[in-house]
């Protein structure tokens, strides 16, 4: 199965202007240990387009504008032509989830980058 | 179009509460890459360009009382490409503090209300809690190489303390397991709390300073409390 990744904003452009330090490289480290097969989004990184769940977003109410401002996110996934989406943040798995059907996409799995982790550990008795 | 729609009344410009505020709208240039940039341009008419140039005018009311800032998610892409090095997520951040608490859009002031009252956003009461946290630990013993998981809770001296967004003791409880069970892979010596255990701080979406003191204050007495050095804040 192809996955592909998105950088939350917060760990990422926002972490970088505000601490000195984006977390671009760490996560896409994590994704080459547990998976063979993954591809970045484009625009990607620093360019990397906001979900659209962010700011409260969720939260406003104002589900037909979060609805339609996904759309670009969803484009951005369907190009890759992956069938699950890794992400570290709460609010972009909320969006990513809530949105999917809205797009075609309802078959979409959405994971959290830590639940990839988990599901990939083989303990040792 | 009724013409004076548009006419601004000039007894209604305050270009004080902006002009002290470090955003530096007033060098805008008005060049539109934020508005090029901008995933939200176009919702609601939204554009973050005369957002910028509303608030070098004083336009505070307008503002204040317009969707544009709640639409915006402050994603921060206009500022990472304006030349100017223009703070616009953080003006429209004040912008939305600016806001009476009782206007502000959806569940967010009712959040932070909840979880400034009883340390969550739901107001789960501490013995629910507990009872989830327990239950959701018992599921994982069940799985092969976690048999005896138990979750530690107000562990005194333990290495790593971690926040909980409320959600995952909602409807979520699945996703409690994830970081818990690599916790017991890595042996790592980790603790929740039994109170205050909240991650989210709406008031950075609300732009209400006090409430985010609280809440960050919340997780230092915690640490200082249970001596703990390292934390885990996820939200």
């Amino acid at each position: 199965m192809l996955a592909t990744y998105h950088d939350p904003c917060n760990y990422c452009r926002k972490a970088e202007k505000l601490f000195g330090h984006g977390f671009y490289n760490e996560p896409r480290w994590i994704l080459d240990q547990c998976l063979d097969n993954w591809v970045d989004l484009y625009p990607t990184r620093e360019n990397q387009l906001c979900c659209g769940g962010g700011g409260g977003a969720l939260t406003t109410g104002y589900n037909d504008e979060r609805i339609a401002y996904g759309k670009k996110k969803m484009d951005q996934i369907k190009a890759t032509g992956a069938e699950m989406i890794i992400v570290p943040c709460h609010s972009c798995h909320g969006q990513l989830n809530n949105i999917k059907k809205e797009y075609g996409m309802k078959d979409l799995a959405v994971k959290y980058l830590w639940e990839l982790v988990a599901d990939c550990m083989i303990l040792q008795f | 179009m009724d013409p004076t729609e548009h006419i601004i009344n000039l007894d209604e410009i305050d270009h004080g509460i902006f002009r002290s505020l470090p955003f530096c709208h007033g060098y805008c240039v008005t060049c539109g890459l934020c508005s090029s940039s901008c995933p939200a341009s176009g919702l609601d008419d939204f554009d973050p360009r005369k957002l910028v140039r509303m608030a070098g005018l004083g336009l505070k009311d307008e503002l204040v009382n317009s969707k544009w800032p709640w639409v915006c998610t402050m994603c921060g892409k206009c500022e990472h490409v304006c030349p100017m090095g223009i703070h616009i997520p953080d003006l429209v951040r004040n912008i939305r503090g600016l806001r009476e608490r009782d206007k502000v859009p959806g569940i967010l002031q009712k959040g932070i209300e909840a979880a400034i009252k009883t340390g969550n956003n739901l107001g789960v009461p501490k013995e629910d809690f507990i009872f989830i946290a327990e239950d959701v630990a018992d599921e994982i013993a069940e799985e092969p190489g976690f048999e005896g998981f138990k979750v530690p809770i107000d562990k005194k001296g333990a290495n790593l303390l971690t926040t909980i967004h409320n959600k995952l003791v909602n409807t979520h409880t699945e996703d409690l397991k994830h970081w818990w069970k690599i916790f017991h892979a890595a042996k790592e010596d980790w603790t929740i709390t039994s109170d205050n255990w909240e991650g989210t701080s709406w008031g950075l979406f609300t732009g209400d300073d006090e409430s985010v003191k609280i809440m960050a204050g919340r997780i230092v007495e915690h640490m200082n409390r249970l001596e703990i050095k390292n934390l885990m804040w996820p939200e």
